[in-house]
């Protein structure tokens, strides 16, 4: 019954530095890191960090608000990558490194400059709608609703995602849309096993009820219920 | 949850069960457990459905491009770390 990688939260290798990241056999390897010119060095960052740029920028999107902090903060999480090019250990995930940089980063940097509550701030989701969706069963949808879901704009979809609280906001992220298994995600986020679970849990079931009020307020649930015939009102893709 | 005890016991349960399966969190036997149960009801495979829609949409809505200079940027930047550190 048991989940196969709940082996032991409190397991101290499970906080991992930076250095020793998951185990990935990538193979060719040239010249030994140890014997790398400050050039070699350089030329392997750019060739094999920098093809991740824009996965950091989106990932860096969902962290800061706009696109200018979002630029910056990739900005800042490469600079201190290459610094510290010379603990990643080659044929480990690489862009788990990098994401793992990215959110200390952010963590560390931006969101003490940003000093505001995380969850106001942000023009996406009203008062109301925070309430209604306080009322809804965890499903949150009904299956007529289901498909129609599909049909979102994406920015109905980032608001809402902008408008879970934050820690499950990046456990969701890195999982759900990045596709991490659960260990890395933890040490991504640098947190126990346990706690990217609980954070998932939880931030999944904002994020339905989130985008079941979406697809409500933009009358797709009732087109939907209806034979579908009702088009959603105004995108504003 | 009627006959999806199997799942768990409450659909909060039931809910973490579907979502460990589709993150490939369980163990072999668990799996098969819950994709037997998946064949016959349809409820829970409506919630699977669910959330199978919910993480294609929001895996979709968040591919962002980077702003072009982004890279050429970076490059700047790393460049101006080597001049400082002077050191291989």
């Amino acid at each position: 019954m048991a989940v196969l990688q709940v082996a032991a939260p409190a397991d101290p290798r499970l906080r991992v530095d930076l250095a020793v990241m998951t185990e990935h056999t990538q193979g060719t390897d040239t010249v030994p890191v140890a014997d790398e010119t400050e050039a070699q060095r350089r030329e392997r960052f750019e060739r094999d960090a920098l093809q991740y740029v824009d996965q950091l920028y989106s990932a860096a999107m969902r962290m800061a608000r706009n696109p200018a902090d979002a630029e910056d903060l990739v900005q800042e999480a490469y600079t201190k990558a290459y610094s510290a090019f010379h603990q990643y250990k080659p044929g480990t995930n690489l862009k788990a490194w990098l994401y793992r940089i990215l959110t200390n980063t952010y963590i560390n940097l931006y969101r003490k400059r940003q000093r505001e509550p995380l969850r106001t701030g942000n023009d996406t989701v009203e008062d109301w709608q925070m309430a209604k969706a306080a009322q809804h069963t965890p499903a949150g949808l009904r299956s007529a609703e289901v498909e129609a879901l599909d049909h979102l704009p994406d920015s109905d979809v980032k608001d809402a995602l902008q408008s879970i609280t934050e820690e499950f906001r990046l456990a969701v992220y890195f999982v759900d849309v990045e596709g991490f298994p659960y260990k890395e995600a933890a040490e991504i986020l640098g947190v126990p096993i346990g706690t990217v679970m609980s954070r998932l849990h939880r931030g999944r079931k904002q994020l339905r009820e989130l985008l079941a009020d979406y697809a409500h307020a933009r009358g797709i649930g009732a087109a939907a219920k209806s034979g579908g015939a009702t088009k959603p009102g105004a995108e504003k893709k | 949850m009627g006959d999806c005890q199997s799942l768990g016991d409450c659909d909060d349960k039931r809910i973490v069960r579907l979502y460990e399966y589709l993150d490939g969190a369980l163990s072999l036997q668990d799996l098969t457990e819950v994709k037997a149960h998946l064949e016959h009801c349809a409820e829970c495979t409506e919630e699977y459905d669910l959330e199978c829609i919910i993480r294609s949409v929001v895996r979709r809505s968040c591919q962002e491009n980077a702003p072009e200079t982004l890279k050429s940027k970076i490059i700047t930047r790393i460049s101006e770390i080597r001049v400082e550190s002077g050191h291989a």
